[in-house]
């Protein structure tokens, strides 16, 4: 069977082309960006331009802003790949917490394991955490019809409170001031790739996942059923696709994915968990994943874009400049411009106005009306 | 005996104060999902009442004026909502997460912009509690409205006054008609798209005065994360309450009852965080096990030119 014939997939093949969707709504998010730094009260090229000397324009920025976008290529993978069936895994968050607390307890507790299976193991641990958590949010979507969207939100709380309080409770290092675990041991380390830096050999890895996420959904069995459930529902039921299956693994996966952005953190930069180690990573993911219309291989474009602005941001300088916090506000915008293929084919529209003639101006409002 | 009344008495007193932003909110959803609108830009509209209403009372002094900004700003998201479902027919689950998201960054960044703090306002003036003079002579319950505030009695007529117009006037039943089935809706020439836009603008209205209660009755201040996801919960008890005003206000009051026990089990020997999962896991135990019989209206979600 060709895949054209099941796979009739509106959404990611938008009239426009969904490249140009893309860029467009990035250019947009940056735009009225732009006007917000404006009405901040500074300037918005100035501050752009910082921000693009901050991360692209030295050695030093690029390694930042690649060390900033690898948890955002984590957590978008595993946006990105739920979405292909449809699913909407809002619990990231708290997979990144449960994944980084596993994971640190390895680090922290097995002390048999020689060399590099130390940290293999535990990045293996926080993974599977992780993907148990997306497991049971399957669960509970697949026998009971639970909303994942509401399943994930609440297993966030619930995720981020128990593991707060096992790191001020019965997991605190004790004698420590501050809410976290004991550290981890030398052997569970994640590598840096660049000395002095948060770069960590989790970016290598979160792109040879990528890579394999993409051509697992191009050229295999499991990757053609996917797109059909993705993109028809019920053909695929009628088709005999086995879909529980399939939402249950694609649901693993995301959620072990999300749960090795957890453990990229406490084996790479803690090097223990501490209390609040994401700091809405596995919302952020959203965006990453939206701007790369759903793609893995397109994440690891999106999420170095969103990376080099935070790591742009990072540099800006505190008092005359605009607060990091606005990168938050760029990413929700393109969630909004993205998910809007519509808005962005209208606005384009009305961009080309100026140069058509009136009489075109009052067909398209009369359409409007219809 | 005292110490069991005494006990009783806080109950009562946290469950109200619990429940009030989660009636008002989930009053919201409800208008929200009749209307045809899947209610999931709550929890952003409730951040843009609580930041904005505290915005509202720093640079004016009063709190009413704090009231109406956050209901201005509520409905501001909510339209956000609603032109990117009405009018640009995003997926309905988008176009929430995203005003969610969009609120739970804009509030952050003007807090840094004006006060240049993270994370936490300055303190502005609020609601404080009713002085309801020969009332509180009243014997239990006199002691217990004595804790209320205005807002409190505010909500209560919103709920009858929401109900009524839901259920008891031609405009509620046009309303409920457009999110049970546009296409016939349009057909008897009902103004379909309006009443998409006055249910979603409602849901803001509503949210937003419930994000104002949080910021400006419970406390005097904004600080970042303050929704905890009662957004989300407000969307599932008013689902829970069968779309219904009332309904809403009696599965808050059973909400609220749990965030209630927090304030019985602190100092206890159940460590905090763990009692604080308690609204969440009741959340999910109702989106489990508790929506069998109820169902949302047959046009949520889709589009009805589509």
């Amino acid at each position: 069977m060709k895949s054209g014939k099941l796979i009739n997939n509106k959404f990611l093949k938008s009239g426009s082309g969904s490249f140009t969707t893309s860029v467009v709504a990035f250019l947009l998010a940056i735009v009225v960006g732009g006007i917000l730094i404006e009405l901040a009260g500074f300037s918005s090229i100035a501050t752009y331009g910082a921000i693009f000397r901050g991360s692209l324009g030295s050695s030093r920025g690029l390694v930042l802003s690649l060390s900033q976008a690898t948890p955002l290529l984590l957590t978008g993978l595993s946006f990105a790949i739920a979405f292909r069936v449809r699913i909407i895994n809002t619990g990231a968050e708290g997979q990144v917490y449960i994944g980084a607390m596993a994971a640190a307890l390895v680090g922290a507790y097995v002390n048999f394991l020689p060399g590099i299976t130390h940290v293999a193991v535990a990045v293996l641990v926080g993974m599977i955490a992780g993907g148990l958590v997306g497991l049971f949010i399957g669960f509970l979507k697949i026998k009971f019809g639970a909303s994942e969207v509401i399943v994930g939100i609440m297993l966030n709380e619930i995720l981020i409170l128990i593991t707060a309080w096992l790191s001020t409770g019965p997991l605190m290092t004790p004698g420590s001031a501050t809410a976290q675990t004991n550290p981890i041991l030398e052997t569970a380390r994640l590598g840096r790739l660049v000395p002095r830096s948060q770069l960590t050999w989790a970016l290598v890895l979160a792109v040879i996942i990528a890579v394999y996420l993409e051509w697992m959904i191009r050229k295999t069995t499991l990757g053609y059923e996917i797109q059909v459930i993705g993109s028809n529902l019920k053909a695929a039921k009628t088709a005999g696709i086995n879909v529980p299956k399939i939402y249950l693994l694609t649901i693993f996966i995301s959620g072990a994915i999300a749960g090795l952005g957890g453990a990229a953190l406490s084996l790479g930069i803690h090097y223990r968990f501490i209390e609040g180690i994401s700091t809405g990573f596995g919302f952020a993911g959203i965006p990453v994943a939206a701007l790369a219309m759903y793609s893995p291989a397109g994440v690891v474009v999106s999420s170095f874009l969103f990376g080099a602005l935070r790591a742009g941001a990072m540099t800006l300088n505190r008092t005359t400049s605009i607060p990091i916090e606005f990168v938050s506000v760029v990413q929700a915008l393109v969630v909004v411009f993205v998910a809007a293929p519509m808005l962005i084919a209208s606005i384009k529209k009305n961009l080309m106005r100026p140069f058509r003639g009136i009489k075109n101006k009052r067909e398209s409002l009369k359409g409007g009306d219809a | 005996m005292g110490d069991w009344a005494n006990i009783l008495y806080v109950v009562v007193v946290s469950t109200i104060r619990m429940s009030v932003p989660m009636i008002l909110a989930s009053v919201g959803a409800a208008f929200s999902v009749r209307s045809g609108i899947m209610a999931l830009g709550c929890e952003g509209m409730m951040i843009a009442g609580a930041f904005f209403a505290v915005m509202g009372s720093f640079f004016t002094g009063s709190p009413w004026m704090g009231i109406l900004f956050g209901i201005v700003f509520g409905i501001i998201f909510s339209l956000l909502h609603g032109v990117l479902n009405i009018r640009y027919k995003v997926n309905q689950t988008l176009s929430g997460m995203s005003v969610n998201l969009l609120a739970a960054a804009v509030a952050p960044l003007i807090l840094q912009i004006v006060w240049k703090s993270k994370g936490i306002s300055p303190k502005v003036a609020s609601f404080k509690k009713l002085n309801i003079g020969i009332l509180e002579e009243i014997p239990i319950i006199g002691s217990i409205l004595a804790e209320q505030n205005i807002l409190f009695y505010i909500t209560l007529i919103l709920v009858v006054v929401g109900y009524y117009y839901m259920f008891k006037t031609p405009q509620g039943l046009r309303m409920r008609m457009v999110g049970e089935n546009p296409v016939a809706a349009n057909t008897v020439g009902i103004n379909v798209v309006g009443y998409k836009y006055l249910g979603v603008m409602l849901s803001g209205a509503f949210n937003g005065l419930a994000g104002a209660y949080l910021s400006l009755a419970q406390l005097d201040m904004y600080i970042d994360g303050m929704t905890a996801g009662r957004g989300y919960i407000a969307m599932v008890i008013s689902t829970f309450g069968k779309n219904s005003p009332v309904g809403a206000m009696l599965g808050s009051l059973f909400f609220g009852f749990f965030d209630a026990l927090q304030t019985i089990f602190q100092g206890g020997v159940i460590p905090s965080q763990i009692v604080r999962t308690l609204p969440y896991v009741l959340t999910m135990l109702v989106v489990v096990f508790g929506l069998k019989s109820a169902r949302n209206p047959a046009g949520m979600g889709k589009h009805h030119d589509e």
